[in-house]
């Protein structure tokens, strides 16, 4: 099957005669390398679970940050190579901070998810002229999180530039397992605690290392609070919890 | 020794010219004049003169007033409409009147719309344009109907139908359109009251109502708001206060007179 | 200052200025005054917006019925004034960003959000603005009336009520009179702090008649014919009315 793909997997701009972007294809790949990263809609609120890689008791695991905030109602989770969401969530900040310059309002959930996807392709010059921004595909999907007027959201933007809503989705290296789990798992009534005990749960059983709260990082958005990572001391609890 | 002041008795005074192009240039502006954004016409019929006139005084783009009179009085037997600036016409017909007054006196004769129309076209041109009256004198003299129309810079036009002032020219659409040689007085006052309504619905400076001057042979009829086209609407309600809406901030009385109680004014209403 | 030395002397001489020995400025004059009045007014749960049909230029009037109210969605109206072009290109542009709102967002704007829209679109030309008095009416997300005034270049303050164009020194002191209950002893204020007038649509309704037929007397670029939009939660109602024509 790698044989006959060898003259089409190169450019980013040429589609293979059975009509694949072998290039998208494999950024899909690299995001199965990742850490695993869960995220689950629940009746008050997102909840964002990844874990951390810390790979050597040298590291520091604070350094690590694979949660970031968008805006005071968006929080968004990784996993691939992490380096490229840097020029994503840039632009959703900046699409969430336009959004409340021009109409004085938060952005909706799925506009800056639509946002983030609008950068997936720029590999190439665009249609309009607009410059491309880099020279591969992007190889790091995003769970974000949010909260707007619709109520608590949770999405999937992958490199292929498609967003998908889940009520709840795991991500990364242990992705298959912790799929199946949450669709055990789930369902349609789960709050915020006990959403908390099923993603860590998930993340126990999918982790190569023992799961402590140095490893994990947790973050929800709720309409009250808007986008929170857990303290240390949170995190204890909840771990010690399980 | 004692200063001599002699005081000029007759004419403008100039004395404030250079004070106030000073005071200008340091940025006062000058107050504003009324000016008569005007329609005013005049045209001769089988019989006389038909003078008209809208009523509209403006001020800038405001009304100052709503119903005033544009069809000035020079003799007995001639009238004059005045457009431009409203004092100036004001007082030129006011004092070409009183000159025509005087003539008439020491000659013994009625006077003559010629006279009249030389006396403000001599006048207008000594100011230069500097006195802004457009003026339409109409009479019946002696010698038959004359209508004049006399420009600001002292330039006249003697012609059988003539229109002024900023509706001059929707007014005009209609005596070109319409006007006939020897009509009889019942159209030619319709002919005149429709060139000054097309004034009054055109022409942003004029408005509100008809004055109408017929003067034919030893007779003239001032017809004052010939045809009103312009009504208020009612309004929806009635704007009035209770009685202590205004607050009373302070008070202080001061007894400049003894009032005894049979004297005291009724304060009850 | 010196009056002493302003004063004639008798051999003074004004100075000649000849027409044709002087420099001339060739001026760019891209603004018109086309005329014209609007107002607002926010009730507990309406909105009236108003504005005459008459544009002009000087002493003409260009035609008797321009309409520069224009509905923007079932809940929010913008009304304009100054110069006709400007005031439609500003029309225009917020339609099509209310457009663009509706496809990128898949929900309709709200007020308050095409209120900031506005203000941040007159602001994009502040050095070489819209000639353009504009006024946005509606209700805001609560279902209460809502009166946005801007000035031309983006200021913007959401008020009870508001007038704006060539009638506005005459009708916004009755306004703020019978509308906000300014200087009457005894009534309360309506002021920016809970800006809606404690006013029935009829009332309301007669209030603007009147203002528009009573700015007609003396406003010589008011009049002809006066557009009513009323914003109520069944959406917007336009009336129209005859206004004196000279």
């Amino acid at each position: 099957m790698f044989l006959t793909r060898s003259e089409y997997d190169r450019g980013v701009n040429t589609f293979s005669p059975e009509g694949r972007l072998f290039q998208v294809e494999y950024a899909l790949e690299a995001i199965k390398l990742g850490s695993t990263a869960i995220g689950i809609e629940t009746t008050d609120g997102v909840l964002l679970a990844v874990e951390k890689r810390v790979t050597s008791g040298l590291l520091v695991a604070d350094s690590i940050e694979k949660i970031l905030e968008i805006d005071h109602h968006l929080g968004c989770a990784m996993s691939g190579l992490t380096a490229d969401s840097r020029t994503m969530i840039d632009h959703a900040r900046v699409e969430a901070q336009n959004h409340h310059f021009t109409y004085d309002e938060k952005i909706p959930v799925e506009s800056v998810t639509q946002a983030v996807c609008d950068l997936a392709l720029r590999f190439g010059e665009g249609a309009e002229g607009e410059k491309s921004i880099m020279s591969r595909p992007f190889g790091v999907a995003l769970l974000v999180a949010g909260c707007d007027e619709r109520g608590g959201q949770l999405y999937l933007a992958d490199p292929s530039g498609t967003y998908t809503r889940y009520k709840a989705k795991a991500i990364g290296a242990g992705s298959e397992g912790a799929q199946t789990e949450l669709q055990e798992e789930y369902y349609d009534t789960i709050t915020l605690a006990e959403a908390e005990a099923l993603a860590l749960k998930v993340l126990k059983q999918v982790m190569e290392e023992k799961l402590t709260a140095d490893n994990i990082q947790v973050a929800a958005v709720t309409p009250s609070l808007g986008f929170h990572v857990y303290s240390q001391e949170k995190l204890q609890t909840v771990v010690d919890s399980l | 020794m004692a200063a001599r002041v002699e005081l000029e008795t007759t004419g403008f005074d100039f004395g404030l010219t250079r004070r106030n192009a000073a005071l200008e240039s340091k940025g006062t502006t000058a107050p504003k004049a009324t000016k008569t954004g005007t329609t005013i016409v005049g045209l001769i019929f089988k019989d006389g003169v038909v003078l008209g006139a809208d009523t509209r005084a403006t001020e800038g783009p405001i009304v100052a007033d709503k119903n005033c009179e544009k069809i000035h009085y020079i003799a007995p037997n001639m009238y004059c409409c005045g457009a431009g600036t409203a004092a100036d016409t004001e007082f030129t017909t006011n004092m070409i009147s009183s000159q025509m007054e005087l003539h008439s006196l020491s000659t013994g004769r009625e006077t003559r719309v010629v006279t009249a129309m030389t006396m403000l076209k001599q006048y207008l041109f000594r100011y230069q344009g500097h006195i802004s009256a457009a003026l339409v004198l109409g009479g019946y003299d002696v010698t038959g109907p004359h209508l004049y129309t006399i420009y600001p810079h002292g330039s006249t036009d003697k012609l059988p139908f003539v229109t002024m002032g900023s509706g001059s020219l929707a007014a005009m659409a209609i005596f070109e359109s319409r006007w006939r040689k020897d009509m009889e007085r019942q159209d030619a006052i319709d002919l005149v009251k429709d060139a000054i309504e097309a004034g009054i619905f055109n022409d942003l400076g004029s408005g509100s109502n008809v004055d109408v001057c017929v003067i034919e042979k030893g007779h003239v009829d001032y017809l004052r708001n010939y045809a009103r086209p312009n009504e208020r609407a009612l309004k929806e309600q009635s704007y009035t206060f209770a009685r202590g809406t205004t607050a009373v901030l302070k008070s202080s009385v001061r007894h400049l007179v003894q009032v005894t109680d049979e004297d005291a004014m009724d304060t009850t209403l | 200052m010196d009056f002493a030395a302003l004063a004639p002397s008798a051999n003074s001489v004004m100075p000649s200025v000849h027409p044709t020995s002087q420099a001339k400025e060739a001026a760019f004059s891209p603004y018109e005054d086309h005329g014209g009045t609007n107002l607002a007014i926010a009730g507990a749960d309406f909105c009236v917006i108003a504005s005459d049909t008459r544009q002009s230029n000087g002493y003409h009037i260009n035609t008797r019925f321009a309409p520069k109210t224009f509905k923007l969605t079932d809940k929010t109206v913008l009304t304009t004034a100054g110069c006709q072009p400007d005031c439609n290109m500003v029309a225009t542009r917020v339609r099509q960003h209310i457009e663009w709102y509706k496809y990128t967002h898949n929900r309709s704007i709200s007020t308050a959000a095409i209120a900031q829209m506005l203000s941040i679109m007159l602001y994009q030309k502040r050095f070489f603005p819209y000639y353009d008095f504009n006024i946005l009416g509606g209700l805001d997300e609560e279902g209460r009336g809502a009166v946005y005034s801007y000035d031309s270049i983006g200021s913007m303050e959401r008020v009870p009520c508001q007038c704006c164009g060539s009638a506005s020194a005459l009708i916004q002191p009755f306004l703020d009179n019978q509308v906000r209950n300014k200087n009457q002893k005894g009534k309360e204020e309506v002021t920016a702090f809970d800006p809606v007038a404690k006013l029935s649509l009829e009332t309301t309704l007669k209030i603007v008649k009147d203002a528009f037929t009573s700015a007609t007397e003396r406003d010589i670029y008011t009049g002809d014919s006066l557009q009513i939009f009323i914003v109520t939660r069944d959406g917007v109602e336009e009336q129209r009315y005859p206004l004196k024509r000279d």
